[in-house]
């Protein structure tokens, strides 16, 4: 008898689990936490290079550096455009761009040497290739222009490319593209 | 070139002043291609979309053209445009203040036609005396 009621009670408990289950179904994850997570595989160093249209020539051959991590608990990743080794001065422009989830919506924010601080909320394309980021908001003065565009294209663990489109007063823009691989830690290291 | 950042303007805008001063100087003379974006990053640790922007401000303001495939140069006129542009700038922005500040001292053009001259003698007069 005790081994009945042992047993009817294991059915019970599996039924309720089943049904448990059932009832809350693993959350679906949002456009913009699969974009967040996808930016984050692209943490690491990364060098390449930058390219515009019209080309110009004396930037051939040009090596650019970049470097990403996540931190704050996996609730931030930080984007520098800096070589690596070389040491924090404030009088240079090293830009840092933060990417983060707010709500539903994934956003970068830009902390530019003009001053400003631009937002824009990002957009996973439907194959999960890029994430491209329009202009929201921008804090501080844009009297010396504002970065306005950027768009992170992943083409494989060790390849991507960005594109950075900056704004000038008066609305003309700057646009660069960078073709950039994973530096290995002896590349970083020998900066 | 030579650079020295202040922490007045963003690096671009700073950069965009110094080509201008160059071409007003006569360093860089209506045809000659812009310092190269490669040597400029380099040697002053500018990030290359910085100089982008400083020599895209230069496009912008009609001192500067692009040509596909070869570079950027100083466009012709350029240094006739600048002067334009820097003599009304003075006359409307700074010379009003000066003089203003020449009223007030009661100086005569004589006095500082005179200290002028001193100013130029000045370096040479230090050397002779080394």
């Amino acid at each position: 008898m005790k081994s009945l009621r042992f047993l009817l009670s294991v059915v019970l408990i599996s039924i309720s689990t089943v049904a448990m289950a059932q009832s809350n179904p693993p959350k679906a994850q949002t456009d913009a936490e699969r974009s967040f997570e996808k930016l984050k595989t692209l943490a690491g160093t990364w060098k390449g290079q930058i390219t515009t249209d019209p080309r110009e020539p004396s930037m051939d051959n040009l090596t650019i550096w970049l470097s990403l991590r996540v931190t704050s608990k996996g609730n931030a990743l930080v984007h520098e455009m800096k070589e690596p080794g070389t040491p924090d001065d404030p009088s240079k422009d090293d830009p840092i761009t933060m990417l983060y989830l707010d709500g539903d919506r994934v956003l970068l924010t830009h902390y530019c040497d003009a001053g400003n601080r631009p937002r824009m909320v990002g957009k996973i394309s439907p194959d999960g290739k890029t994430v491209e980021f329009e202009f929201l908001d921008v804090a501080g003065s844009t009297q010396y222009g504002h970065m306005h565009h950027a768009v992170f294209t992943f083409i494989d663990a060790n390849h991507h490319t960005e594109d950075w489109t900056f704004m000038l007063k008066g609305d003309k823009m700057v646009h660069a593209h960078m073709d950039l691989q994973r530096a290995t830690q002896q590349q970083a290291a020998a900066r | 070139m030579d650079l020295e950042w202040n922490d007045g303007q963003p690096i671009y805008r700073q950069l965009r002043d110094r080509v201008v001063e160059m071409i007003l100087d006569r360093v860089l003379q209506e045809g000659d291609p812009l310092p190269s974006v490669r040597n400029v990053s380099a040697e002053y640790r500018v990030n290359p979309l910085t100089i982008l922007k400083a020599y895209q401000q230069l496009v912008d303001e009609d001192l500067v053209e692009k040509r596909r495939g070869l570079g950027m140069f100083v466009k012709t006129g350029a240094r006739d445009l600048l002067l334009k542009g820097e003599r009304q700038k003075f006359l409307s922005q700074q010379w009003p203040r000066i003089h203003a500040t020449i009223q007030r001292l009661g100086l005569t053009p004589e006095e500082l036609l005179a200290s002028e001259d001193e100013a130029d003698d000045g370096p040479d007069a230090a050397k002779k005396e080394r």
